[in-house]
């Protein structure tokens, strides 16, 4: 395991990433785990020579953030001239990508209906459910009180058919 | 309504496996930062250096294996890679981090060579 000289050789890719490509890229091969370990080590180093070397070309030139030129001229001038076509490709596809989502969000905000339009429309939904909740719930309310009622009346009606027909003395009185 | 207008090719988890870039680009942001001097880094420069390192990891593995002992038996191994980058050139930036298993092999070796020059018995 390469030693750690203070916080900067701690952040490494995660080894989760690095099995994924591995495994992507050397189908049914076994791989030791020392060498894995080492993979992502030198990933880091990968990483730092060329931030390095970046760096060091955009000092030169006049500008203070590291442009992707300055790492284009950093993988071609360390050796990875190879690797360069790949990369441009994938940017352009990175900002395909983001134009599309910046697209697809103005579409949606272009419906034809303003934000403001559509935040008073819910606002309007929201309060003509609260509405009809009340008027349910006062419904309901409503209608537990009338059978609550009923109920007394019909059970008032009752005692009052048994102290009439019945023998039995009946002395309770219900208050209700 | 907010889209976030610094959304990388990345984040498309949902469409399908056909991503522009796999190692997370946060992570290659704080390792670059950590390199001494180093300020600030463009969002597409970026981009560059996570998918460059993506191709290293690549090429690092395919060289170290297609030069490697294990090419008969389907297997790499520390020190197919540590050999890669001692016999390739653009790779010779990775020995700084290799010396400690390299620097022991070197020693049985040499530890050899002495026994051999002494004519000790062991």
């Amino acid at each position: 395991m390469a030693s750690s000289s203070g916080n900067d050789d701690d952040l490494t890719i995660p080894r989760a990433a690095i099995n994924k490509m591995i495994k992507e890229t050397l189908p049914n091969v076994r791989v030791a785990n020392d060498a894995r370990e080492l993979v992502v080590n030198c990933c880091t180093e990968f990483i730092h020579l060329i931030s390095s070397e970046a760096n060091e070309i955009c000092n030169k030139s006049d500008k203070k953030t590291i442009s992707p030129e300055h790492v284009i001229n950093a993988l071609e001038s360390l050796g990875f001239a190879s690797y360069i076509t790949e990369v441009k490709d994938v940017l352009q596809e990175c900002k395909t990508v983001a134009l599309k989502r910046r697209k697809a969000s103005s579409r949606l905000e272009n419906l034809g209906i303003p934000e403001e339009e559509l935040l008073r429309q819910q606002q309007e939904l929201f309060a003509k459910a609260r509405q009809q909740q009340a008027e349910l719930a006062q419904q309901e309310w409503l209608q537990m009180q009338q059978a609550a009622q009923q109920a007394q009346m019909a059970a008032a009606s009752a005692t009052a058919a048994q102290q009439a027909g019945s023998s039995q003395d009946e002395d309770e009185e219900d208050d209700i | 309504m907010k889209m976030s207008q610094n959304s990388s090719g990345k984040d498309d988890q949902a469409s399908g496996s056909k991503k522009p870039i796999s190692l997370p680009i946060s992570r290659v942001r704080l390792i670059m930062k950590s390199s001494p001097d180093v300020s600030s880094i463009n969002q597409d420069a970026l981009f560059l250096t996570t998918k460059a390192t993506e191709l290293f990891v690549q090429h690092l593995a395919l060289s170290s294996f297609n030069n490697g002992s294990g090419k008969e038996t389907n297997s790499l191994s520390y020190s197919d890679l540590a050999n890669t980058a001692q016999e390739t050139e653009t790779f010779h930036f990775l020995t700084d981090i290799l010396p400690k298993k390299i620097l022991a092999q070197d020693y049985l070796n040499s530890l050899e060579q002495m026994q051999e020059e002494e004519g000790a018995d062991y």
